[in-house]
């Protein structure tokens, strides 16, 4: 073994700390999505997810449905369900893997926060979401491109030349429509919000099967949070619900993301068009859950034993 | 003298019994207080469950006290700033396996704040003091556990810290790299750099330490510089070369008639270690 020579310049590079760091958070979050690309299992979920939305134009041609319903129906779906699951999956086996293989330990040793540990962790899970989120989408276009091309091809066959040009102009226009970006655009937003509450759930959680378990609940449970709203919404104290159960009820629409507001989705699937304000009310309330999220997990995380 | 690098005042940690049938205290660290100075190699001795690891990750702040205060280099160990002086390797560390050794040394060192053409120079230096400059591109996960040990004191070194915690960090590795690895920890020394080991081969820790502290039950009970620890206060060694048997029976019959004991005369051994290392030098 040599003696090193350029520690002393390394260590005066190294002593500029700041309270947060971008780099730190960077360097956490890219290793954390090439540790999460290398993960097979997530690989033969995408080609399942790319096969489901492939075969769409299949599932079309044999539907009682307008086509285009069908094939909207089936990707979009395919593309819920899938980033739904990644979000959870990938995000359960993150901190359950550090602590066991110890890397925690010596990331944490260096001047890393808990906080910026959490926000790359949770950076590089939302890479891999967007990039599967993009993959589904290149194929779900070109699925549509077919089915676009292929439609324009029957209206010339089988329609009156003035009728055929009107119709081929309706279908160019209500294919590639923003209101089915935005809507990829929720479904990528829902995927976040997942992924931020599973690493809420595994801050404190002590498995990772029982954060995929609770946090699969806690998103199903989301479902139901209108209807606890509506419970809570009527006056407190009355016979109809008593106080302690209005009290509960509140707690839950608070820390259960609304799973019902990401249902825009199926709106969009059967073609109904969707104003933007919905998207921007959507993204704002995306974001307020994950912040919400990501603060008790760091609670949870910043106490926790290693 | 200047501010200590490890300050433990009167450290307490306590974990709940996990049994839900018993769900009492257990005391890992009792009211420990210690000091270890700037520039010293200190080695913290104890059998399994003495309440050593449990003390280095409080110094580290991977875990708080119950009670009590550590602090390095005079800052609280529970800053995030205090661990930018410390380097840490944990016993059997394991890295990310899909990184190689040289990404490896890169992900730590961004998390100290380096990049770019410094931080690779730093990488490529580190790999060769380590010896594993010829397997800084392959994967970390086909490493043996010398070599991920070698990695891992690597890491530590990655923003040159002024304190080394290193938690049994010859394990694993053969007598040549426990060796170099001692080396190592010794031209540190002459650095400046502390160095708080935590070690079960005592022969190392006596070799290299200058200060220990042995804990038991989470108690330190005994501590304090290796040579007044260790020698045996009424008793001198001699050491002659090419003595004959006439000269050595004088020389007992003069230290009995001045009234000493003599306990026993034979040829001392060199070190098991140091033979081995003797008989295998150049074989690579």
């Amino acid at each position: 073994m040599t003696t090193e020579s350029s520690g002393p310049a390394v260590a005066a590079h190294a002593s500029a700390h700041k309270l947060f760091s971008l780099r730190r958070t960077w360097a956490i979050a890219a290793n954390t999505f090439r540790d999460l690309v290398r993960q097979k299992v997530f690989y033969f979920m995408l080609v399942f997810g790319l096969f489901l939305i492939g075969t769409s134009l299949l599932t079309a041609s044999i539907s009682f449905q307008g086509q285009l319903q069908t094939v909207m129906d089936v990707c979009l779906g395919a593309m819920s369900v899938f980033t739904m699951l990644l979000a959870v999956l990938a995000t359960a086996m993150l901190l359950p893997k550090d602590m066991e293989d110890r890397t925690l330990y010596t990331i944490l040793a260096k001047p890393v926060s808990r906080f910026e540990y959490l926000v790359g962790k949770l950076a590089g899970v939302t890479m891999i979401l967007l990039v599967a989120t993009l993959l589904m989408t290149a194929a779900f276009l070109v699925v549509l491109y077919f089915w676009q091309g292929r439609e324009i091809e029957n209206l010339q066959l089988t329609e009156m030349p003035e009728r055929a040009a009107a119709a081929i102009a309706k279908v160019k226009s209500g294919t590639f429509t923003s209101t089915l970006f935005g809507g990829i655009g929720v479904i990528f937003f829902r995927s976040i919000v997942c992924a931020g509450l599973t690493l809420m759930i595994s801050c404190f959680s002590t498995s990772w099967l029982f954060t995929v378990i609770i946090s699969l609940m806690v998103i199903f449970a989301g479902y139901l949070v209108p209807m606890a709203r509506s419970v809570w919404q009527g006056p407190l104290g009355t016979a109809e619900v008593p106080t302690h159960t209005a009290i509960l009820l509140r707690l839950i629409t608070v820390f259960v993301p609304d799973m019902q507001l990401f249902n825009v989705v199926d709106d969009i699937a059967v073609g109904i068009n969707v104003d933007a304000d919905v998207f921007v009310r959507i993204a704002g309330l995306g974001a307020g859950y994950l912040l919400v999220y990501l603060f008790v997990g760091w609670l949870f995380f910043a106490w926790r034993e290693l | 003298m200047g501010t200590p690098a490890i300050t433990i005042e009167n450290l307490t940690k306590e974990f709940t019994n996990p049994s839900i049938f018993n769900r009492g205290k257990v005391t890992a660290v009792d009211s420990l207080s210690l000091t270890v100075e700037a520039g010293h190699v200190y080695g913290l001795l104890g059998p399994n469950g003495s309440g050593k690891s449990t003390t280095m990750k409080i110094v580290l702040g991977l875990v708080v006290p119950t009670s009590g205060r550590t602090c390095i280099f005079g800052r609280d160990s529970r800053d995030v700033e205090s661990r930018e002086a410390v380097g840490f390797l944990p016993e059997n560390p394991y890295f990310y396996k899909f990184l190689t050794g040289s990404e490896t040394l890169d992900f730590y060192g961004k998390l100290c704040g380096l990049g770019g053409k410094m931080l690779r120079d730093r990488s490529r230096e580190l790999l060769a003091l380590v010896g594993l400059e010829s397997a800084a591109d392959r994967r970390v996960g086909g490493y043996s556990k010398g070599m991920l040990q070698r990695i891992g004191l690597a890491q530590a070194l990655v923003q040159d810290p002024r304190l080394l915690v290193l938690d049994e960090p010859t394990a694993g590795v053969d007598p040549a790299g426990s060796h170099d690895i001692r080396d190592l920890i010794l031209r540190l020394k002459q650095r400046g750099i502390t160095v708080l080991l935590c070690s079960h081969l005592l022969s190392q820790v006596q070799e290299i330490c200058d200060r220990i502290g042995i804990m038991n039950h989470g108690k330190l009970v005994r501590e304090g510089p290796l040579d007044d620890l260790i020698s045996i206060e009424n008793q001198t060694e001699l050491t002659l070369e090419n003595v004959s048997p006439a000269l050595l029976a004088e020389l007992r019959e003069r230290a009995e008639a001045g009234g000493a004991r003599v306990l026993g005369a034979h040829k001392p051994q060199q070190n098991l270690e140091r033979y081995f290392l003797d008989v295998t030098a150049g074989k690579k």
